[in-house]
């Protein structure tokens, strides 16, 4: 055959070069891809931190810069948590802010004037990039065919799953963390594979860099343990698993350790049990395997049993004395939920009040994986066919991820990278199978004669696979509509789901063009610019990130929820009269105090709808004098029209959501949009909060406390003297007359 | 320590040869110390004085002719300018020329120290040619005062009118006997509550004729100088008192992209009245719907030169949604960037924002007619909105931003036959200092000038620069670069190179 350009190019080591060359344009086509689709709220509407939870990430970001690594490590914030504070350098994970720190100062080392802003709000972007590449990577070294790490990359640039926790300005631990994962458990795969001390020890310091970055580094240090037994249990022991393994564990330890949040977590919580104790059965297995060699096989079966009976006896023993004494730390609640669903709603409203901790709907599959999810089981089958030991690493990884996706929302997010490569092995055999087993007398195996190397694989194997045009026109094209669908339902999703920084709103205005509803920044920056720099504004604790990040004030409450009688405080605060409410406001030093109010523009995500968790918060520390049942009518509806029950419209936050309110309509014509009814004629009256500020289309109200009165009255007297309610004067005066002397 | 600086450092200097700008080159306003209890020589008489204060807008702008004779024997050339030490630091923008020949430039005039123990602290004009025994000169001297409006009352609710107080002594504060003088007032609406009346002259004083009240004329010739005599007057002014405690005005000068960046930094506050009760949305929407005038800044209009392109508006929290920009045309009509702040701004309610754009270059600068790697550079001292009620500018920094490498940079306020609202050449702070950025290896030559106390009349200033630049120092960032990726990869392949592996070979 004569030899055609194209075959310069594709054969021998001309055809290496350009393969590995094609191969590299791939991967940066998908990693720009990936960071690309994650721009649209960008391009849409600024760049700025999105959601709530990264505006904290943002300001310990800022601290951190502006403050330098050792003073952020020893960092007090007294603007939070308000009286109580918070050691913030060693309640959070470093990691995330660390990367961008040192991001930030190389780039500032090169002279380049970026604002740390924009580093935080593309950082997701960014090492989504990367997370493609360590997708490639992973499952290069689980798939021989070249096709699956180039889909697997591809699919994990753009899967929704992922995709919803690293957009553009959705600077949170997830950004960085996904991509650790995955490269941990790639530098795992290739430490087992390869018995290596180096792989194992890189494994461990991206473990470690994980530890620091992600509170989920626990589903690493589970799951890497769990590997190692399951191969124990095959019967697959070598001592590449026991380099590997005792490597990682030995360094990747040490390495977490050092986060003062971690501190010695790893060898007092249960969560960490397991790696400690797959690493003593393995010193044991190690042991036993040693002295195999020197004992004869009947006496080594009695040791072997006696031995396995007293370590097991011991060490269960040793773990019911230390859990009991409380040298091993009990299970946390959030652990528990993991198995029992219902378990955070009875026991700990506050974690079940989170969205994101609810039980995955079974459609959010399909909406954060489209036909990957079906993909996935065929994918996982395929390693049964070829059981090695990184088979069983994805088998393990499939299964366990499968059912945490299924228990929490937010756990989707480590399912996603298994199912990509689970999909990738399935899609890349069908490929190979169709694409390149040909017909007839093979051009291949002519051309194998050049290359003899290449040709011992075909030349073993007789020729087996689909030889019609037809089927392979038919099942590749199939396959290309699967993956143009996939794109464009990424696309959508990704666009219309994912991409709302949700601290601005956007709508339509009738004649199409957008129109951003910007209240919670105008309130925000209110608040940052009119008020003293020390006042303390009290809001429900969603809103408390936002507003240290953006208005600069010190908070009661935020999002950082371990102290739950603190926000129990606050939500007795907004959910009883203001007789009760006025001294928890004072003895808290609250000047202002927030909320969020939707009935105007119909935003449901406002504080009446939440109303119940904080009530319920509330009841879960003082059962005697909040009951979530008075919120209800007798017919055990929530209502806030004129059925609504004393409770709820004596309560502080249902009088600062629609005070004032009747003003702005029609006498008797205000109307909730949110709850689409129409409310009491007479509006609340408030007497101990005055209104400070509301936003343009009164999302945000922010009240005044007033301070005590001038003459010893209490606030309801005052302002019924101020109105001119003549009664309480008139019985005043029944008393003797005193002749003012002044 | 830090390799790729070092590296580029060396390169850098290695091109540069000659170019080394002198690292801190600063001018201060000079301010003359006088001895305690200074008292000007009297040798000066004001034969006839008429004060022209101008209150339509925020701040007092004051214009005051006077007819100056020397009554020494010998010829004299220091007029003290006097004021009352409350307002000595609130006066901004204060020009002395010679009335009859306007034409003729600006006097030259210094500050003096403050003295703490005096009623009145001084300003020396300097005459150009000493004036000669009983000869007369007429000064037009003009300044704006600062925030020496009040608002009274100072706390009204949100759709009341507001009141501006302005107190003044009848007779002009002058260092020398004054002959006649009177003051005339122009006020910005016929609704003035409260005004004092006098009795000094026989008919009533002030005299009124439409929005301007007059006080005087008076017959000063035996009063002494710096008595004072309290006239207050309060009139309706329902506009915002706009004041910037701070504006930074970046001016960006690229070659290589034609291009002139403008970042503005303002730092506002609203002066007027305060709020008695808190702000109610309900009433806002009502009366913005009807369109009421209002005591709170709801929006600025900012005209941008022809051919600005690029306009931003953000705050400390991101980008502000509610601004509009009609772009102008080049060559004449101006743009209009129109800034809504996020929230209404009333009285003692603060907001701070930039804004910047983008202009085509080649309409500032040219090259300079004597050499030819010298370049002048034309552009606005300040721009600002342009708004009815005025501006006030407490500190304005101005910051020039040449190219890296530019060097011999001078410059001068453009004078005209009418104020243009700046100081004189002594009272702005100058400071050349270079700032590094963009990967420069010198960093840029940058020239920061400092002033206090403007208003918006200044909008129309011009600012002209000189400099030298050479095809040199626009060539030495793209030959950094090239020279430092070459020793990277240099580097990288050296690295490469070495064998680290412990097997035997």
């Amino acid at each position: 055959m004569a030899e055609s350009p194209t075959d310069v190019l594709l054969k021998g080591d001309s055809g290496r070069n350009t393969r590995g060359l094609l191969r590299f344009i791939i991967l940066a086509t998908i990693a720009a891809a990936a960071v690309s689709s994650r721009l649209f709220s960008v391009i849409r509407f600024e760049s700025i931190i999105h959601e709530f939870d990264p505006w904290f990430n943002f300001r310990a970001t800022k601290y951190l810069v502006q403050n330098g690594f050792y003073s952020f490590w020893d960092w007090f914030d007294d603007r939070t948590w308000h009286p109580l504070g918070r050691v913030t350098g060693g309640t959070l994970y470093p990691g995330l802010m660390v990367t961008s720190g040192v991001i930030y100062h190389v780039l500032r080392f090169l002279t380049f004037p970026v604002d740390i802003r924009n580093i935080c709000v593309l950082l997701a972007p960014g090492f989504s990039g990367l997370t493609a590449l360590a997708m490639y990577f992973l499952t290069c070294e689980v798939s021989p065919s070249p096709s699956a790490g180039l889909l697997a990359a591809a699919f994990m640039g753009i899967v929704p799953g992922y995709i919803s926790r690293s957009v553009a300005g959705s600077y949170d631990n997830e950004a960085i963390a996904i991509f650790l994962l995955v490269f941990t458990f790639f530098l795992w795969i290739k430490a087992i594979k390869n018995g290596s001390i180096m792989w194992g020890a890189l494994a461990a310091l991206f473990y470690g860099y994980m530890v620091s970055a992600w509170g989920g580094y626990v589903f690493i240090t589970n799951l890497i343990p769990l590997h190692v037994f399951v191969l124990l249990c095959m019967g697959r022991y070598s001592s590449r698993v026991y380099i590997s393994y005792t490597t990682w564990y030995a360094l990747g330890t040490l390495a977490s350790m050092q986060i003062p949040f971690v501190g010695f977590l790893p060898i007092r919580n249960s969560d960490h049990m397991s790696a400690l104790g797959v690493f003593g059965l393995l010193q044991l297995v190690a042991f036993a395997d040693f002295v195999r060699g020197f004992v004869p096989g009947k006496h080594f079966q009695r040791l072997l049993t006696t031995m396995v009976i007293l370590v097991f006896g011991i060490a269960f023993l040793g773990l019911v004395l230390l859990s009991v004494s409380g040298v091993i730390a009990p299970w946390s609640g959030r652990f528990y939920s993991l198995w029992d669903t219902g378990y955070a709603k009875i026991h700990i409203p506050i974690i079940a009040s989170v969205s994101e901790h609810q039980p995955t709907a079974w459609p959010a599959f399909f909406f954060d994986l489209n036909f990957l999810i079906w993909l996935f089981p065929a994918g996982v089958y395929m390693c049964f066919r070829d059981l090695k030991d990184e088979h069983v690493f994805v088998i393990i990884y499939s299964v366990l991820a499968s059912y945490f996706a299924g228990v929490m929302v937010r756990l989707m997010l480590t399912l996603t990278p298994i199912v990509c490569v689970a999909s990738a092995l399935a899609l890349s055999s069908i490929l190979d199978t169709y694409v390149f087993a040909s017909n007839g007398p093979n051009p291949r195996s002519k051309a194998n004669d050049d290359t003899p190397s290449e040709g011992l694989r075909s030349a073993r194997k007789p020729e087996v696979g689909i030889t019609s045009y037809l089927s392979k026109a038919f099942m590749l094209t199939s396959v290309v509509i699967y993956l143009i669908l996939f794109v464009a339902h990424c696309t959508w999703v990704t666009s219309n789901a994912y991409s709302s920084p949700s601290v601005v709103l956007a709508s339509r205005m009738p004649d199409g063009s957008q129109h951003i509803i910007d209240d919670y920044r105008e309130a925000y920056y209110w608040l940052r610019q009119n008020t003293e720099h020390n006042a303390k504004i009290m809001s429900w604790w969603d809103y408390g990130y936002q507003i240290g990040g953006m208005a600069d004030r010190p908070t009661l409450v935020d999002n950082n929820t371990w102290n739950n009688t603190h926000i129990a405080t606050v939500g007795k605060a907004m959910s009883s009269r203001e007789e009760v409410s006025y001294p928890i406001l004072r003895q808290h030093d609250v000047d202002y105090v927030l909320v969020v109010f939707g009935g105007l523009l119909g935003y449901s995500g406002d504080d009446i709808n939440k109303f119940l968790w904080m009530v319920r918060i509330a009841e879960g520390i003082w059962p005697d004098e909040v009951s979530e049942r008075d919120y209800f009518t007798a017919r055990g509806e929530y209502r806030v029209d004129d059925g609504a029950t004393p409770t709820m419209r004596n309560s502080l936050m249902y009088k600062m959501s629609y005070y004032n309110y009747n003003s702005l309509f029609q006498p008797g014509q205000a109307v909730d949009r949110v709850r689409g009814t129409k409310l009491p004629m007479e509006g609340p009256q408030l007497s101990t909060l005055e209104e400070a500020f509301t936003s343009e289309n009164w999302i945000i109200r922010i009240y005044k406390v007033k301070d005590l009165d001038n003459l010893g009255r209490d606030h309801g007297n005052a302002m019924a003297f101020d109105k001119g309610h003549k009664r309480k004067r008139a019985t005043k005066r029944k008393g003797p007359r005193v002749l003012r002397t002044e | 320590m830090r390799p790729f600086t070092a590296l580029s450092a060396l390169c850098g200097l290695f091109l540069s040869a000659s170019s080394f700008v002198g690292a801190d080159s600063t001018t201060s306003p000079s301010r003359v110390a006088l001895p305690r209890d200074f008292k000007p020589p009297q040798v000066f008489k004001n034969a006839n004085l008429v004060r022209t204060s101008n209150l339509e807008k925020g701040y007092l702008r004051e214009t005051v002719n006077v007819v100056v004779e020397n009554v020494d024997t010998q010829p004299q050339s220091d007029y003290y300018l006097s004021f009352p030490s409350d307002l000595y630091d609130k006066v901004g923008a204060l020009e002395v020329r010679d009335k009859t020949a306007p034409e003729n430039g600006r006097f030259d005039v210094e500050a003096t120290e403050f003295s703490p123990g005096s009623d009145f602290q001084y300003f020396i004009v300097h005459l150009p040619k000493p004036l000669a025994p009983s000869s007369q000169i007429t000064l037009g001297i003009s300044y704006a005062v600062l925030n020496s409006l009040r608002p009274r009352p100072a706390a009204i609710s949100q759709n009341d009118r507001q009141f501006l107080a302005h107190s003044f002594s009848a007779y002009a504060p002058s260092a020398y006997t004054t002959v006649t003088q009177k003051t005339k007032l122009k006020l910005p609406s016929t609704s003035v509550p409260d005004y004092t009346t006098t009795d000094l002259t026989s008919g009533p004083d002030p005299q009124r004729q439409g929005t301007t009240y007059t006080y005087g004329p008076y017959d000063t010739a035996n009063v002494a100088p710096g008595t004072f005599y309290p006239i207050n007057i309060r009139y309706e002014f329902t506009k915002p008192v706009i004041t910037a405690s701070l504006l930074e005005r970046d001016l960006e000068v690229s070659h290589w992209g034609g291009n002139l960046a403008t970042e503005e930094r303002y730092w506002l506050r609203n002066n007027g009245s305060k709020l008695t009760d808190n702000f109610s949305r309900v009433e806002w929407t009502i009366s913005s719907y009807q369109q009421l005038p209002s005591s709170s800044i709801r929006e600025l209009k900012y005209p941008l030169k022809p051919g600005s392109v690029d306009p931003y508006f953000t705050d400390d929290i991101g980008n502000v949604s509610t601004s509009h920009y009609r772009p102008g045309k080049v060559p004449n009509r101006e743009g209009s960037l129109e800034i809504r702040p996020r929230y209404p701004i009333f009285g003692s309610w603060n907001y701070s924002f930039r804004i910047g754009w983008n202009n085509d270059l080649s309409a500032f600068l040219r090259r300079a007619v004597t050499g030819a790697d010298s370049y002048v550079l034309r552009v606005p001292f300040i721009e600002g909105p342009k708004v009815a009620e005025g501006i006030q500018y407490e500190k304005v920094v101005v910051r020039v931003v040449l190219p890296e490498g530019a060097r011999n940079v001078q410059y001068e306020t453009l004078e005209k036959s009418s104020s243009n609202g700046l100081p004189s050449a002594s009272q702005i702070h100058s400071h050349i200092s270079s700032y590094k950025t963009f990967m420069d290896t010198l960093g840029r030559t940058t020239l920061t000038l400092t002033v206090e106390g403007l208003t918006d009349e200044a909008r129309d200033s011009q600012l002209l620069l000189t400099y030298d630049y050479s095809l040199w120092d626009s060539l030495r960032k793209p030959v950094t670069i090239t020279a430092g990726l070459l020793t990277v990869f240099v580097a990288a392949w050296a690295v490469g190179n070495i064998d680290v592996s412990i097997k035997k070979r």
